[in-house]
């Protein structure tokens, strides 16, 4: 699992965020981007002492000046849907791409229109659609 | 791949850049370092007192603030009697 997926993940959700420079802010994530660059609401913003305290309705951090985020202990639950089946799918596009690498050895040379045919559909044609089974024999495994 | 992969899922070690000591289980990392701890301790040192645990939950860290990450063997860190152990506790890496 991607920390960035976690954190998007975490959108809506109360959060504590440390600094390099040992502020703490307290809120909920409103959004947040690749570069771990947030948006935080209600927040509360504590000293690196711990002893001043500052409530705003909202903030920007970016995300090179965060030390850690602590996040409420359910939300990777919550993440395991999503990012896991995104992975799944990228490994099965994977497979895909070699299985037809594989079959379209001994077209090259020539015209056979099968140029910059980045889908591979049509190489795929006439040869009982290569890879589709094994591909669609993985889907249900969920 | 990197060499973090087999570590996930398994119990870690993290100090980070401030020298702080963090426990838990490895859940995910990215290509800059950034961990996901789950049931994520602080271990915090001391020369008179024993070694305290403070529960944290789950933890993003950012890479940059990471120095070490370390494998635990949970059979050996279970026996470790946290409470009668002192040491002083690290400074922050100097640059």
């Amino acid at each position: 699992m991607l920390p960035l997926s976690l954190l998007k993940t975490a959108q809506s959700h109360p959060m504590l965020v440390e600094l390099k420079n040992g502020e703490t802010y307290n809120g909920h994530l409103v959004s947040c981007d690749s570069w771990m660059n947030i948006n935080l609401r209600d927040v509360i913003c504590t000293s690196k002492d711990g002893d001043r305290f500052w409530r705003m309705p909202e903030c920007y951090i970016r995300g090179s000046t965060i030390k850690y985020l602590r996040i409420p202990d359910e939300v990777i639950d919550m993440v395991k849907e999503d990012a896991q089946a995104k992975s799944r799918n990228r490994a099965e596009m994977n497979k895909n791409r070699g299985g037809n690498a594989g079959q379209n050895q001994n077209q090259r040379g020539g015209r056979n229109g099968n140029r910059n045919n980045f889908g591979m559909r049509q190489g795929n044609q006439g040869q009982g659609q290569g890879n589709r089974p094994l591909a669609q024999g993985n889907k249900p495994r969920k | 791949m990197s060499g973090l992969e087999s570590y996930i899922n398994h119990t870690v070690s993290i100090i980070t850049a401030d020298g702080r000591n963090f426990i838990g289980t490895l859940k995910g990392f990215d290509q800059t370092i950034n961990i996901i701890i789950e049931e994520c301790h602080e271990r915090v040192f001391s020369t008179t007192a024993g070694i305290e645990q403070i529960v944290l939950g789950l933890h993003i860290i950012r890479g940059d603030n990471i120095a070490v990450i370390g494998l635990i063997d949970d059979t050996i860190d279970s026996r470790l009697d946290l409470a009668n152990i002192r040491g002083e506790p690290l400074g922050p890496v100097v640059h």
